[in-house]
């Protein structure tokens, strides 16, 4: 027999016995399935509905889904070899879903699809396609996982993994292997056996494993927040975060069953890359584990025996664990949400934190600092006020507003304003936008801040902001949304690229060696906002690019989002040294930042590495440096 | 326990300081008010003894409507209930005439303890809770950054000058005026805010307490300090430089 | 009698500076009402000390004298003070403002239907009596309007007492003031309160949130070896050694001296910042300081920005300088 005219051997008559066996062994599996995923499915359907969640508009849900579902773009993209492997196995899985009813049914003497019969010889071959990559992937992946061992799958071998491994390549060699006997052998038989076996038992082992994912993870993906990173709004009085099992909401508790262990998680989180307790995955392992033991319905806290608190309060919010998850799993909303139980409650007690609440209680900025300190920045570099009638106000911040360095940032970028005629105006007096505040979990301070700021811009009558840090950006855009409607507002380097053509190109002192430049994706601008290319093409004005290797959305965060740069001394290596020490690797003379806060967290890390360091400058300043009678600062 | 505790709202530190027309006071229009820095640390202190020792924290506040988000914060923060004495005249009433209003609120709840902050940020008198313990004839210690009770009733650290400090004993019911930074001050939660909302502040008016109110001491000007704050820059040599530093830490800053 | 009586003080058997400020400062008073001036010592056993102040150009010296006066308590100095206030009948008590004071005066100035107009700044014509409200941005000036004795107290370093040692010697020579004692009526009962000894904070910790007199070092120090110059400036002033992050993280110094957001926050009477430049970080935890000096040779160093005064200087050459400086003042 040929290969091209082999068909898939099917048995032809099945005994009254064996008809029987497998009714029986098919309602065991059944009840073995249905037990387990019946008691999670309700345990999801039991918890507490997300009250901001919209199923529409639903196109955006349906093309996330065939992206990242169907076509497994995700999966391959930010991890290619096991991606690919990962994918192929999802493929055969979907395209043996006829193969596989049919077989069924071919017991019962109502098989389908007749394999001699020209739509089923196409079928089978292309699904016989599928098995091979399918057989040769999860080959790949059973060595990856037991013999090269990559730290991110964990240290303890996960024995499910190698049951599962060896069912999937079972079911794919012996559905190849069909193809090679003739219908009515003892061999047919055999392997028809064996492969119904196969699948029998694989089906019960799913919800009770990792595998659970492929039931769950297309409705994870479709039934995602929305937005990046998106926090909910509290609903009600009695609402104060994630305190105890009453508060997970289904789609956490959808996304807690979800997970597939993969790490990509923890392989991305600068937390649990610098030897801090918190690991992303843990996180969400946590809530399984606290969910299979205590349900939606407990009152025990969430940090407790699952979860710690100091875990959750090293985060970051850098997004790139959300980023990285192939089955739509939203790490920032949930630690938020643990967080925000923990200070909603006033359980967190962290000295610096509570000085920073208090600074913020108290005043207007996160720094502690007296206003009049802003109010003499303003007057004695001569920034104009905003009066209506500027195109732009000019949002300070509270590192543009106090902090030196954020200051020269500012007055780097009004030069440029200025050198292009637009005209803006700073506004008289600002509060915080409550970034920190809001991913610490303060929804108290953040509602107060939110409310007063919009306020004041409503009075001032602005329409569009401009703001030289990318976590102001955020706030005001998204977060003050849950109060009222935010004017426009954009990050300096959008601005600057879109006039980057009017802006001079600068001259490299020496032309065979041009000045090198680093550009440090923030994770506020870069994950958050999608905003990679425009500040490089402002950098670009000044200089040769060159990328780290950890860059775009794959940027390694400087450490000091989620509230973090307020917070005390970190445990074990800091996260900006880290990375300061990455890009200064690059052998790139300048490192050009597009955050204040990116800017103080190297400039810190850098000055702690000794000397021949690159330096440091905020791409308004790379911008500003070309203008004409530009002089140093 | 049961704890009062006294807490005055004051003008945020680091206010704008314009005087008024009358030239008695600062004007008042466009500024934000907070809890008294002492007095916070009072409330801690309060606080932290219910919470060891089970009992209820009332807090008493006198002056203007103002007052009232003040109170809430403090009500907030954990206090039980609250008592705010309707004032609109604080400014005219000197130390004594406060104290009056305090006391005579504070009375009739036959407290076991009375906690004040050690003086306000804007006056900085430093007095009422002293003139309080006088009033109620209550025994009472000052400076105080740590209290814990004992079975004849409470021993306390005293802050003295120089870095020493002291412990003394006292009886209760007693008066105790708390320094700034004995204890971590806790933060305002969403959750003691929505508590808040159903806890009790009773409303008093200053004329149903019918104290004394006429001022022995009087406020009668205001003025703006001579000296600006702006950086002197002392030059000359490094010889020159440190004897003139000398001069100004002897004389101007009093350190020496 | 009228006249004006001033409370000194009395610490570990030595009489403090600001008690004699608060002498000049009741010469001053009594100079400017043609009173004549009085001065009280309280305790027990103060034959030395009553001698001592009897020295000053005063009319006499009153020893209120009690066994039960020999350890501070509120109610036995207020007790004891009402008793001579009521017999004597001063027109004006002045105190100097010390902690002791701040516990007992106001509530004897109460008993007596008065207010004490305490940390007093200057003296004017009334009198008129000048005080600093809101944290030193205002000045207030109070005029008593009652009848009945008025109390005032002294703001340490307000009233020089340097003039009035410089007469001590001419005063010497004069006879000494007439020295009487006074003995309160006091039953121990009356005396709620048990102090104890007083006794220092632990010294094995670093406390920076309390001192008041503090020295920072910044990264201009270049090196550890050069800690100790400014280390002994710190000694000669009083003060505490502090330092920024960078040079905790170096190790020059212990963790415990950070002072910054990610360490300490301080608010002493005075902030010497040597070397500083004055990032956020480290500015946030020192803003709340009474006084900033800074020594540091970038004219535009940011920490000159927020300093009261400054020296724009080679440390090396100004930190010894100071140091001398510093040592020969306090001879």
């Amino acid at each position: 027999m040929t290969l091209l005219s082999a068909t898939l051997a099917e048995p032809q008559h099945f005994s009254l016995f064996e008809k029987l066996l497998f009714a029986g062994l098919a309602i065991a599996s059944g009840c073995g399935f249905w037990r387990r995923f019946g008691k999670i499915l309700d345990k999801i359907l039991q918890s507490k509905k997300d009250p901001s969640f919209h199923l529409f508009p639903i196109g955006k849900r349906i093309g996330d889904f065939v992206w990242e579902v169907l076509f497994q773009a995700k999966v391959i993209r930010e991890r290619p070899l096991p991606g690919l492997a990962h994918a192929f196995v999802f493929w055969a899985f979907c395209t043996f879903v006829l193969v596989t009813l049919n077989h069924c049914a071919v017991v019962l003497g109502l098989g389908f699809l007749n394999p001699a019969g020209q739509f089923a010889r196409f079928y089978f071959y292309f699904a016989a396609a599928f098995a091979l990559t399918c057989a040769a992937g999860i080959l790949g992946l059973f060595v990856r996982r037991f013999l090269v061992r990559p730290k991110w799958l964990g240290e303890k071998l996960s024995y499910q993994s190698g049951v599962i491994a060896l069912l999937i390549f079972v079911l794919m060699a012996t559905y190849l292997a069909s193809f090679f006997v003739s219908d009515a052998t003892p061999a047919a038989r055999a392997l028809w056996w064996l492969h119904t076996l196969a699948l029998l038992a694989f089906l019960p082992l799913i919800p009770h494993t990792k595998h659970l994912h492929l039931v769950l993870s297309p409705a994870t993906v479709f039934l995602s927040r929305g937005t990046f990173s998106q926090i909910p709004p509290l609903s009600g009085d009695e609402d104060f975060g994630l305190v105890a099992g009453t508060d997970l909401t289904q789609l956490v508790s959808l996304q807690a069953w979800s997970c597939v262990e993969c790490g990509r998680c923890t392989e991305h989180c600068p937390a649990a890359n610098t030897g801090k307790l918190l690991n992303p995955k843990e996180i969400v392992l946590g809530l399984r584990g606290y969910l299979n033991e205590y349900g939606p319905s407990s009152e025990q806290p969430l940090l407790g025996k699952y979860n710690a608190q100091e875990a959750v309060f090293q985060c970051t919010t850098c997004g790139a664990c959300e980023f990285q998850c192939p089955v739509g799993i939203e790490h920032v909303p949930i630690l938020v949400g643990l967080r925000r139980g923990a200070v909603n409650t006033g359980l967190w007690e962290d000295q610096h934190g509570a000085k920073l609440f208090l600074a913020l209680e108290r005043g207007s900025n996160a720094l502690g600092l007296s206003p009049t300190d802003r109010d003499k920045f303003i007057q004695r570099m001569e920034l104009p006020l905003f009066d209506g009638t500027q195109e732009y106000c000019l949002w300070l911040g509270c590192m543009g507003g106090y902090d030196p360095k954020g200051r020269e940032i500012v007055l780097a970028f009004t030069r440029v304003m200025s050198y292009l005629g637009t005209s803006y105006g700073v506004l008289r007096k600002e509060k915080c936008t409550g970034d920190p505040v809001r991913r610490l979990g303060n929804d108290l301070l953040f509602q107060q801040l939110a409310e007063a700021n919009l306020e004041a811009l409503a009075q001032n009558k602005v329409k569009k902001i401009v703001s030289i840090c990318p976590h102001c950006v955020r706030t005001i855009q998204e977060d003050w949304k849950e109060y009222s409607t935010p004017p426009e507002i954009e990050h300096h380097s959008e601005f600057l690229a879109r006039y980057a053509h009017r802006l001079p190109k600068q001259a490299s002192p020496n032309p065979t060696s041009p000045e090198t430049i680093v550009f440090h994706d923030p994770c506020y601008l870069g994950r958050y906002r999608n905003v990679y290319d425009e500040p490089r093409t402002v950098a670009a004005l000044a200089g040769e690019l060159v990328e780290a290797p950890r860059s775009r959305e794959r940027s390694f965060c400087c450490g000091a989002g989620g509230g973090l740069a307020f917070l005390g001394e970190e445990t074990g290596e800091r996260v900006s040294h880290n990375r300061a020490q990455e890009l200064a690797a690059t052998g790139a003379q300048t490192i050009a930042a597009a955050c204040p806060f990116c800017n103080t967290m190297f400039r810190d890390a850098l000055a702690a590495t000794g000397e021949g360091v690159p330096q440091l400058m905020d791409i308004a300043q790379l911008a500003a440096r070309g203008l004409p009678q530009s002089g140093s600062s | 326990m049961k704890i009062v505790v006294a807490i005055k709202q004051v003008p945020e530190r680091d206010a704008q300081v314009r005087i008024d027309a009358a030239g008695k006071w600062i004007e008042e229009s466009d500024l934000q008010y907070a809890l008294n820095e002492s007095d916070a640390y009072a409330l801690e202190e309060a606080l932290q003894l219910k919470e060891k020792h089970s009992g209820e924290v009332i807090v008493v506040s006198a002056g203007p409507e103002r007052v009232g988000t003040t109170i809430r914060e403090a009500l907030a923060k954990g206090a039980d209930r609250a008592i705010h004495i309707g004032c609109d005249d604080l400014g005219a009433r000197d130390a004594l005439g406060v104290a009056r209003l305090l006391a005579a609120a504070i009375k009739p709840e036959n407290p076991d303890l009375v906690l004040t902050g050690l003086q306000s940020e804007d006056l900085g008198l430093g007095q009422t809770g002293v003139i309080v313990a006088e009033l109620l004839g209550l025994p009472h210690a000052t400076l105080i950054l740590h209290v814990e009770r004992t079975e004849t009733g409470v021993t306390v650290k005293r802050e003295l000058e120089e870095g020493w400090f002291q412990t003394i004993e006292l009886p209760t019911p007693a008066v105790l005026t708390i320094q700034s930074g004995g204890n971590k001050l806790r933060y305002a939660t969403l959750m003691g805010i929505k508590r808040a909302k159903t806890k009790e502040v009773r409303r008093l008016t200053a004329a149903e307490l019918a104290v004394d109110a006429a001022p022995v001491v009087l406020l009668e000007q205001v003025t703006l300090p001579q000296k600006q704050k702006s950086t002197q820059i002392l030059p000359g040599t490094a010889k020159e430089a440190a004897a003139a530093l000398v001069e100004k830490l002897k004389f101007e800053v009093r350190v020496l | 009698m009228s006249g004006i009586l001033v409370v000194v003080e009395q610490r570990a058997g030595r009489i403090g500076r600001i008690s004699w400020e608060a002498v000049a400062a009741g010469q001053r008073l009594g100079a400017q009402l043609g009173l004549p001036v009085s001065a009280a010592i309280v305790g027990s056993q103060t034959e030395s000390l009553a001698s001592e102040i009897a020295t000053r150009p005063l009319s006499k010296v009153v020893r209120v004298e009690h066994p039960l006066l020999a350890q501070y308590t509120a109610d036995g100095f207020a007790l004891a003070l009402q008793q001579f206030i009521q017999a004597e009948q001063p027109d004006y008590i002045v105190f100097p403002h010390t902690y002791q004071v701040r516990d007992y005066a106001p509530a004897l100035a109460a008993r007596l239907g008065q207010v004490l107009i305490g940390d007093v700044v200057a003296v004017g014509d009334g009198p008129v009596f000048t005080r600093q409200l809101l944290q030193g941005r205002l000045n207030g000036n109070y005029r008593p309007t009652g009848s009945g004795p008025c109390f005032v107290s002294v703001q340490a370093g307000a009233f020089r007492a340097e003039p009035l040692e410089e007469n001590a010697a001419a005063a010497q020579a004069t006879t000494p003031a007439t020295i009487t004692t006074f003995t309160p009526t006091l039953d121990p009962a009356q005396i709620r309160a048990r102090p104890s000894e007083p006794y220092r904070g632990s010294s094995q910790t670093v406390d920076l949130g309390s001192a008041q007199l503090i020295v920072g070092v910044g990264r201009g120090i270049k090196d550890a070896e050069s800690i100790p110059m400014v280390e002994e400036l710190a000694t000669a002033l009083g003060a505490e050694l502090a330092a920024s992050r960078p040079i905790c993280d170096n190790g020059w110094l212990p963790m415990e001296r950070q002072v910054g957001s990610s360490g300490q926050t301080v608010s002493p009477k005075l902030y010497l910042a040597v070397g500083i430049s004055g990032a956020i970080q480290h500015l946030v935890g020192m803003k709340g300081s009474q006084c900033v000096v800074a020594i540091n040779k970038d004219p535009d160093a940011p920490i000159f920005e927020i300093a009261d005064y400054g020296i724009v200087g080679d440390l090396f050459e100004v930190v010894p300088a100071l140091t001398a400086a510093v040592k020969a003042a306090k001879q």
